[in-house]
């Protein structure tokens, strides 16, 4: 009798027993078959959500980890919502002919050998793990560049030679912006080269407002003849 | 004795509970390499049990206690390229008179996937309409055992759930944190079984559909706001159906059977839906409106049936594996018929009455012993039952002594999926 008052208590104990999750960082890694080196916030939720199922004309395959506090960390920063949604939300893909259930795995040395040897493969492991034979994804927030402003802006010099040449045109910057607001790297997108040179030289001294993540951001720097 | 065997069957019924949960028995979905390309293999089952005190419901013996809620579907699908999947499910249920375990091609699509924003699909595709249209047989993905009747009646469900043809769809995300637009247009034929819920319910007219079906075309946008976990949306779907079959001539009742065809004249569904989610709470609300105006034996007649639903419902996870929630489900319909059939049957319109509306109170709770196995204990309190030219759960067939104002519902539901 006694057993029988005691085992439906164990039972709601046994069921509602809560996960403890200690958050870590994250870091997301990728097959070397991923020619990109960054990745923005939303191409991650994207590609984790099978919204995408290329990135720069290769195929990618997400890979997750069943559970856990690195698993936990990745929903958390970059997919928002429980394990239980996202699990609900890809067997809605899976039964109504819409997507597939993506890779789960049981830990970051799994997750780190499946996407080493899988072309296309991007996955996520603790911060600490190591990345032997897979690439980690520098992650972007270009979502947020209207939200940094520019405090310290220095302009170009304008080589002499071309302005006397009256050589002038538009210079366009694709930016990588630290979070403390310092460019940590700048790809020229277009116009001439040299003025190019110029403007490299002078946005690499360009403080922008702090951010808690990197932003990409593009500029275009005018060389007028005239002025 | 009888304790003892209630014990018993209760210990029993602790350890196998128990062993499911500590052992997390491998139910993963199935997949095999075929011509070089993964092909995953994905199933669920489920089986249910509805007590009535009143009238029999879902054309079950209820008040009786029935089993005969059973459903399962099976899938495979592979990712071809990097933008081509095909995939496939096939789909088998019974519902007390419905089903009757006919299996069904319930999808069968290629996908072709050009940008995140544009992408194709063609072959027999579900219909996207609300929230839950296109998942309402994978009950697994939701806390109650059924769907809000006044919006997807499962007893109707083949008039909605997918049709054979294409569909574009696609996701815009938007710069400035203004959230994200989904779209899906449709159009294709949908064709009912005549195990489904319509042409049972016309056989309490001495009738027998043959078919059942027709163009059927629709839209649905849904924006996910910049608001985190708010999600609102609308569909319209638009059909062009036409039935046939035979029925007893209600002017000549000793004549035996005449031939009999329905055709639309206007038939369209208008539905709109908001979704909340924060943290572990859960709120949805809809709104379907279904006009329905019919030219019957030939355009002799016209019938016109105004359905309109609407629910509010919430859903909280106490834990991991313990959730409940409640809804309140509205449904109404008024009908008049026109021309030479108006003498049999009068416009039925005031909603006041229990024969044109159905207001359920539902309560739940879903245990989930792992990733792929729950239970449901859930519970309904209706006002009415509804039973206008359209059927709504409440059928003739199984209540012949007529139905009762009230019916208090006991479901009981678990299923399986893998």
């Amino acid at each position: 009798m006694k057993n029988h008052r005691i085992l439906p208590l164990v039972a709601v104990v046994v069921i509602c027993a809560p996960l403890r999750v200690v958050a870590s960082e994250v870091k997301v890694i990728a097959n070397g078959s991923i020619k990109a080196d960054m990745i923005s916030t939303n191409e991650v939720k994207s590609v984790f959500l099978e919204e995408y199922g290329s990135l720069n004309g290769i195929h990618v395959e997400p890979v997750l980890e069943k559970d856990g506090p690195v698993h936990e960390a990745f929903l958390h920063e970059y997919l928002g919502g429980t394990d239980d949604d996202l699990q609900s939300y890809y067997r809605a893909l899976v039964f109504s002919g819409r997507g597939s259930m993506p890779k789960q795995l049981d830990s970051d040395a799994e997750v780190l050998a499946y996407v080493a040897r899988t072309r296309g493969a991007i996955g996520y492991v603790s911060s600490e793990a190591s990345t032997e034979g897979v690439k980690t994804l520098v992650i972007v927030n270009a979502g947020n560049n209207s939200q940094r402003r520019l405090i310290t802006r220095v302009e170009p010099e304008y080589p002499d030679t071309l302005k006397r040449l009256n050589i002038g045109g538009t210079v366009r910057l694709q930016l990588t912006i630290a979070p403390k607001g310092n460019v940590v790297s700048v790809q020229v997108l277009g116009g001439n080269p040299i003025l190019g040179e110029a403007a490299v030289a002078a946005v690499k001294q360009w403080v922008y407002t702090a951010s808690h993540a990197r932003t990409v951001a593009e500029v275009s720097i005018p060389f007028d003849s005239h002025r | 004795m009888h304790r003892q065997r209630a014990g018993l069957l209760f210990v029993c019924a602790y350890l196998v509970c128990a062993y499911l949960c500590a052992s997390g028995i491998s139910m993963q979905a199935q997949e095999f390499r075929l011509l070089d390309r993964t092909v995953q293999v994905h199933g669920f089952v489920s089986q249910g049990f509805i007590y009535t005190n009143d009238n029999n419901w879902l054309t079950m013996n209820t008040s009786q206690g029935s089993a005969a809620f059973t459903d399962f579907g099976l899938n495979m699908s592979s990712q071809i390229t990097d933008k081509f999947r095909i995939g496939a499910q096939v789909y088998d249920r019974n519902l007390g008179q419905l089903g009757q375990y006919h299996p069904s091609l319930d999808w069968a699509v290629a996908d072709y996937r050009f940008k995140s924003w544009l992408g194709v699909r063609a072959g027999k595709v579900k219909t996207t309409l609300g929230l839950y249209n296109d998942t309402q047989d994978e009950d697994f993905l939701r806390t109650f055992a059924l769907l809000p009747q006044s919006v997807y009646p499962i007893d109707i469900r083949d008039a909605t759930i997918a049709l054979l043809g294409a569909d574009i769809y696609g996701t815009i995300s938007f710069e400035r944190h203004l959230g994200e637009l989904s779209y899906t247009a449709y159009a294709g034929d949908r064709r009912d079984s005549i195990y489904s819920g319509y042409p049972y319910y016309f056989s309490s007219f001495g009738a027998q559909i043959k078919s059942f079906g027709g163009l059927q075309y629709g839209a649905d946008l849904r924006w996910s706001t910049p608001l985190k976990g708010l999600l609102i949306g609308a569909s319209r779907l638009n059909g062009n159906i036409t039935g046939k079959g035979s029925v007893i001539n209600p002017f000549n009742p000793g004549g035996g059977l005449v031939p009999y065809s329905e055709a639309s004249k206007a038939d369209w569904v208008n539905q709109f839906y908001g979704e909340y989610t924060v943290g572990r709470l859960r709120i949805d609300s809809e709104y379907r409106r279904y006009w329905r105006n019919q030219e019957l034996f030939g355009g002799t007649s016209e019938s016109f049936a105004d359905v309109r639903g609407w629910y509010i419902s919430g859903a909280y996870r106490i834990c991991k594996r313990f959730q409940f929630g409640s809804y309140y489900s509205r449904y109404t319909i008024t009908n008049v018929v026109a021309g030479a059939l108006a003498v049999f049957y009068p416009p039925a319109t005031d909603t006041n009455l229990a024969a044109n509306h159905d207001y359920d109170k539902v309560i739940t709770g879903r245990v989930d012993f792992n990733r792929f196995w729950n239970v449901k204990v859930e519970g309904h309190f209706m006002n009415g039952y509804g039973s206008g030219p359209y059927p709504n759960g409440f059928y003739v067939q199984v209540n012949p002594h007529g139905f009762q104002p009230n019916t208090n519902a006991l479901v009981l539901k678990t299923s399986l999926n893998f």
